[in-house]
């Protein structure tokens, strides 16, 4: 289980670093952030590269900025450091509990929320939360910087709105201050990838309430229903519920059998509940 | 090959590293500093922990070339560290090991629980211990050991 | 001569480890952490496929000299496996494939170069053409007729068929009861944390081949390369070096040990293969899938009277050297009848090849699913009749006035006490409190259930038992050399393998006992052919029965020398003394060891008339009746679950045992929380799929479910203790015990929990999906 042979860069800072992804049209440079993905897949061989350029210490990745009303979390930042609160948290603790939950902490430590969503893994945990959030992407490429919706930006299973030499600088993410928030993830045992996470942002001053999804056999999902009704009564019927997230789920997960769907409705009406509690 | 320099256990290293070496790979096979175990290979076990800048990381995925200008402690480096040897003779006396083979990456992942939350509850190590695998002891000697280490070094 | 009892024995104290500096220190030295010079690493080439015809091996273009297929290796022999019975199908398996591929991960060839990393690189670029045959994947269905063989000329896929019976099932064709289930425990990986490694070089001082290999018994494994490469056996040294964990899965020779060992030979430089995880998981040792047929015959009150049915093994494509998988289908009938007064035994098992990985043995071995499938019908039955699975139990059970009883699968069950450990148990986990708790809903919406597994575990079987079961090898003794050096200290040479469960210390402390000294002055050498006398290895729960015997009887012997010499400096009469505290004792005054060992080691002279010089006995040891003796215990669990989404959590867990005297009660409840601990993976998370063209769908740890300190709980743990009657001190073996019972406990405990609406666990692992679509199943909804 050893990674191909590859060469190895690091970038001064992002210019160079997108210069250096330019420059080999076949696509075969890569850039690497934590690795805690990427490694992965070139040790079994899923993944190969003729250069590797190290993302991780560019400056641009590490900015971190806040202001009234948004939260700018650069790429680079890892699952631990939201985990700990070390960078501002716009979401009154949901971030770090989302962090929490990924992978192991020597995983968190190294790998970050750029990587993640960069890599749109169908089960992963940011692109469901940062959809919930209504967060934008930053992205950076040789024409300059350009934003995508979270829930615009995944697309399919390891498919994003990136393009050939595009990274992720940042991903920018409204303040929920007042939003209370619920999250309820169902894996075959702690840190494995999800078999059906929900993250829900209930509504508040400032913003409406939000549910996604993820853990579908395509990729994170807005449910936009479920997302709506939650918004529009508080006081929540069960079946009216349920068959709304049922509804929801004809769309973004149709491949589902019946053990997801039990799955989605049930961490669905669990995030939805932990809100509310 | 890519030259590198990092500090490793409070020694300097400087050498042209194939860049696709990972860290583990480059401390077992070119430093012959074989503590450092490989249970996976791919982040899933926890052997390979080794500290990078202070931090717990698993070493099978993290190349050497990206530790450059870094500092690298592998179990070999805590051999004198004080903590550690408490954590070790808790170890020992809460029989938290059989075969021994994922203990340095405990050791270090147990000394890096105990630095962050001084005195854990069994909930919180167990937490904590998630993907650090042991396939002999059950983890009840690892927990208890872990707990009984941190009342010692912070009071 | 004396050694008194009182202030001399360690038998029984909680001694810490002496092999837990070394790992603690990191300074382990597994296989991959040995370094030569010139050593060069491996990476196989392994079969895409299933099955099918090897038609040829393309190797790159200017690294054909690094590549090696079968007939590159030389002469290498495939020695027979299996039982030595004519009714079973022994099947040749080559070290690299010749002309034909089994299963999906099957070496085919060996790349080798300076580091793996470019060894992989040539190996990719390998390419072997195949051509499909059909697969088989399911070992029920395999022996239909019409289905395709793995092997051309057998008429069937089956390795052998075999009946076990006992008793006249006939007899019990009216009994009022009748309760038909099948159950099924599926595939697993064995797992040791250290996956397997092969280490090999030509020695050329010593003229001999030396192979370093992660194994639990390198004796055994010597005969096995050397038969297979046809070396004589002076001319092979193997060592087992600190070994990562085996549980069974380094317990059979494999393609791989002897392909390192037949490159060394040809290439005339160290070579190395460490085994990665995704091979581990597709080609190492696999374990269990056993497909069970069962019905119970019982009376209306409770009392089971007979069991008939079929039991299939899906025992992969090859049978592994030495004993196959034979046993794996007859220990399991023979355990189906468990500690229970059932008095007819019917089974028919079959032993049946398929396209999947070879299976061997893991921790348990077979018991896991025959205490899986009896605890489960027991419980099912206990719900047939209204009763409570533990009053079920409580009636059939065996009671110490029946010992020594032999049960309808020919096992004497020699002491012990079970329905005590069924009490202990049943309060231990506080059945009444919990049907109390049971009576309100969760606030949570989980469902809580209770429930209990009995299992035994044969250990200390030597000859008679090995050879009722065909062994090829029949590992009836174990051997012990110690050596006192001149100083008064020791070395003590033992043929088993300590791979973590504290061997170095609790034969330490059999020696010590019995040489009235300090544990800490007496080391433990094993796990190398060049330098230990001959053993069979660790498994089967026999090292502390075997070699702790021989040990104790080389030990006494070398203490009757010890005290002559003492006596006879001490110008007393060896009646006269007293062996304890480091010297011999005499009615006035004593000798230290260290003066005694310096006299017999390097000063003859002051030895007695007619003492040999030096201090050195080996003794080989077998328990009087080889049989077997029998630990037992009853395991209870508290479980909750998510009837929605499945998941499973054990709220409590409790284990009553019974592993006789306990040498060291410190390791003895380490090797217990280990076993349960693995058990709990077999229950709940270990899994190795197959799709139906027979790929592996585990292939890393992101498929591969290992349960970490967030699965496992804390465990209860209460000790009875019923010396052996045939064994130094009583001991009884017990390293498997732990991981048999908990699959059968936890779905126990699961039905238990579904009870009301009738929900069916009969599979392992009940993984979350397994659960949620059991409850949905019994709802009446689509799975
Ligand atoms: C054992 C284990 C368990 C895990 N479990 C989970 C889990 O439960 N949930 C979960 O969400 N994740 C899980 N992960 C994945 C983990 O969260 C990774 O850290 C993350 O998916 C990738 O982040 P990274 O920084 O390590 O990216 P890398 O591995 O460095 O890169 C991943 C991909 O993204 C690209 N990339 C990286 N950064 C950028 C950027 N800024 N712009 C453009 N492209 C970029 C790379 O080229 C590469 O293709 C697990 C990982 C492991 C090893
Ligand atoms: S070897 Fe690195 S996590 Fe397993
Ligand atoms: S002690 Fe063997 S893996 Fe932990």
């Amino acid at each position: 289980m050893k990674a191909s042979a590859f060469q190895y860069v690091r970038p001064e800072n992002l210019t160079e670093a997108i210069e250096l992804l330019s420059g080999d049209p076949d696509g075969g440079a890569m850039a690497i952030s934590g690795g805690q993905s990427l490694l992965v897949l070139m040790g079994l061989r899923f993944a190969m590269a003729n250069t590797l350029v190290d993302i991780s210490r560019l400056p641009e990745l590490h900015r971190v900025s806040e202001s009234a009303d948004r939260v700018f979390l650069g790429a680079a930042t890892t699952h631990a450091m939201i985990e700990d609160r070390k960078v501002p948290d716009p979401s009154s603790g949901l971030m770090p509990r989302v962090a929490s939950k990924i992978a192991y902490r020597s995983v968190r430590n190294l790998g970050t929320i750029g990587g993640s969503m960069a890599l749109a893994d169908s089960a992963a945990d940011w692109p469901a939360c940062l959809i919930a959030l209504d967060a934008d992407i930053v992205i950076m490429g040789a024409h300059g910087e350009r934003r995508e919706k979270a829930e615009d930006f995944v697309r399919g299973p390891y498919e994003t709105a990136l393009l050939p030499a595009e990274l992720v600088v940042g991903i920018d993410i409204p303040h929920r201050r007042t939003a209370r928030w619920g999250t309820n993830k169902v894996a075959r045992k702690s840190g494995a990838f999800a078999d059906s996470l929900a993250v829900f942002v209930d509504s508040s001053n400032d913003g409406p309430a939000r549910l996604a999804l993820t853990g579908t056999a395509s990729h994170a999902r807005l449910l936009p229903r479920t997302s709506t009704y939650a918004h529009e009564n508080r006081i929540l019927d069960n079946a009216d519920l349920r068959a709304t997230i049922l509804a929801d789920l004809e769309d973004v997960d149709p491949l589902a059998d019946a053990y997801r769907q039990r799955c989605h409705v049930a961490t669905a009406m669990r995030a939805i509940a932990e809100a509310r509690l | 090959m890519t030259s590198t320099s990092f500090c490793l256990n409070g020694r300097e290293i400087a050498q042209e590293i194939d860049s696709r070496q990972s860290l583990a790979d480059y401390v077992r096979e070119t430093l012959n500093l074989t503590g450092t175990h490989l249970g996976c290979e791919h982040g899933a076990c926890g052997a390979c922990t080794v500290e990078v800048d202070g931090t717990p990381v698993r070493s099978c995925l993290v190349l050497a070339v990206m530790c450059d200008g870094k500092n690298v402690e592998t179990i070999e480096g805590t051999r004198t560290d004080e903590a550690m040897n408490i954590i070790r003779r808790n170890f020992r006396e809460k029989h938290a090991l059989q075969c021994g083979f994922c203990t340095p990456g405990m050791l270090l992942t147990a000394r890096d629980i105990i630095r962050r939350h001084r005195a854990p509850n069994d909930a919180e190590i167990r937490a904590e211990l998630s993907g650090q695998i042991c396939r002999c002891t059950g983890y009840m000697g690892i927990v208890a050991a872990i707990k009984s280490a941190a009342v010692e070094i912070n009071g | 001569m004396s050694i008194s009892p009182e202030t001399e024995t360690w038998i029984g104290k909680s001694l810490l480890r002496k092999e837990d500096i070394r790992h603690l220190a990191g300074a382990g030295m597994f296989v991959a952490d040995i370094r030569m010079p010139n050593m060069q690493d491996v990476a196989f080439v392994r079969s895409p496929i299933a099955h099918g015809h090897l038609l040829g091996i393309e190797k790159p273009a200017g690294r054909e000299a690094s590549v090696f297929t079968l007939v590159d290796l030389g002469a290498v022999r495939c020695i027979d496996a299996g039982p030595e019975l004519a009714s079973f199908r022994t099947t040749p398996y080559p070290p690299l494939a010749g002309d034909r591929v089994r299963f999906v991960g099957q070496t085919v060839a060996a790349c080798i170069a300076p580091t793996r990393a470019e060894a992989e690189d040539i190996a990719e670029q390998v390419i072997v053409n195949t051509d499909d045959l059909p697969t088989v994947v399911d070992a029920v269905a395999a022996l239909q007729p019409g289905t395709a063989t793995l092997y051309d000329g057998w008429s069937n896929n089956a390795f052998i068929h075999a009946t076990i019976a006992e008793g006249d099932i006939a007899s019990v064709a009216n009994a009022p009861v009748q309760m038909h289930r099948t159950l099924k425990m599926n595939r697993q990986a064995t797992v040791a944390l250290e996956a397997r490694g092969v280490l090999a070089y030509w020695d050329h001082r010593l003229d001999e081949l030396v192979v370093y290999t992660s194994t639990q018994g390198p004796h055994v494994m010597r005969l096995g390369i050397a038969q297979s490469l046809g070396l004589p056996e002076h001319k092979l040294r193997v060592i087992a070096p600190d070994v990562g964990g085996g549980f069974g899965g380094k317990n059979r020779l494999m393609p791989e040990e002897i392909a390192i060992a037949a490159l060394a030979l040809k290439l005339g430089h160290p070579v190395r293969w460490i085994e990665d995880r995704r091979e581990h998981l597709i080609a190492s040792v696999h374990a269990r899938e056993h497909h069970y047929d069962l019905t119970l015959f019982a009376e209306t009150d409770g009392r089971v009277l007979g069991i008939k049915g079929a039991l299939h093994v899906d025992a992969g494509a090859y049978a592994l050297w030495p004993s196959g998988p034979f046993m794996e289908s007859s220990m399991a009938a023979r355990n189906l009848p468990g500690p229970y007064r059932i008095k007819h035994l019917h089974i028919d098992t079959h032993t049946v090849a398929t396209n999947k990985a070879p299976l061997g043995p893991y921790r348990g071995v077979a018991r896991p699913g025959a205490c899986f499938a009896i605890e489960r019908a027991m419980d099912e039955l206990a719900h047939e009749l209204g009763m409570d699975p533990s009053e079920l139990r409580r009636i059939n059970l065996v009671s110490a006035a029946d010992m020594p009883y032999r049960t309808a699968g020919g096992l004497l069950l020699d002491t012990g006490d079970y329905p005590t450990a069924l009490e202990a148990a049943v309060e231990m986990i506080d059945l009444p409190a919990i049907r109390e708790r049971q009576k309100t809903p969760e606030p949570d919406g989980r469902k809580i259930g209770v429930g209990f597994a009995v299992y035994t575990e044969q250990s200390g079987h030597g000859t008679v038992e090995w050879t009722k079961r065909k062994s090829r090898v029949v590992p009836g003794y174990e051997s012990a050399t110690v050596r006192m050096l001149p100083d008064g200290t020791v070395h003590l040479m033992v043929g088993i393998l300590n791979h973590g469960q504290g061997l170095e210390t609790s034969l330490a402390q059999i020696a010590a006992s019995e040489l009235g000294m300090h544990p800490d002055n007496i080391s433990v050498r094993h796990g190398d052919t060049g330098s230990t006398p001959y053993g069979f290895g660790t498994f089967a729960s026999r090292s502390i029965v075997f070699s702790g015997g021989a040990v104790a009887k080389a030990c006494r012997q070398l203490a009757i020398k010890i005290c002559r010499i003492g006596a006879h400096l001490m110008q007393t009469d060896t009646a006269e003394t007293a062996l304890r505290d480091n010297a011999v004792h005499g009615p006035s005054g004593s000798v230290s060891l260290a003066e005694i060992a310096r006299a017999a080691n390097t000063r003859p002279e002051l030895l007695p008339q007619g003492t040999e010089p030096g201090l050195e006995v080996t003794a080989t040891y077998e328990p009087p009746d080889s049989g077997g003796v029998f630990s037992y215990g009853v395991h209870a669990a508290l479980v909750a679950a998510d009837p929605k989404t499945g998941i499973v959590e054990i709220l409590k867990y409790a284990v009553a045992e019974d592993c006789g005297t306990m040498i060291n009660p410190l390791i003895v409840d380490g090797q217990i929380i280990g076993g349960v601990a693995q058990g709990i993976g077999t229950a709940l998370y270990e899994e190795l799929p197959y799709d139906e063209a027979g790929q592996p769908l585990a292939t890393t740890f992101g498929d591969y479910m290992m349960p970490c300190a967030t699965e496992i709980p804390h465990f209860e743990i209460r000790h009875f203790v019923t010396p052996a009657r045939n064994t130094e001190y009583g001991v009884k073996g017990m390293g498997e015990g732990g991981a048999i019972a908990p699959p059968a406990t936890i779905a126990n405990a699961l039905t238990d929990a579904f009870r009301d609406i009738g929900a069916k666990f009969l599979e392992t692992p009940m993984t979350p999906r397994r659960v949620s679509e059991a409850v949905a199943r019994a709802h009446g909804e689509n799975g």
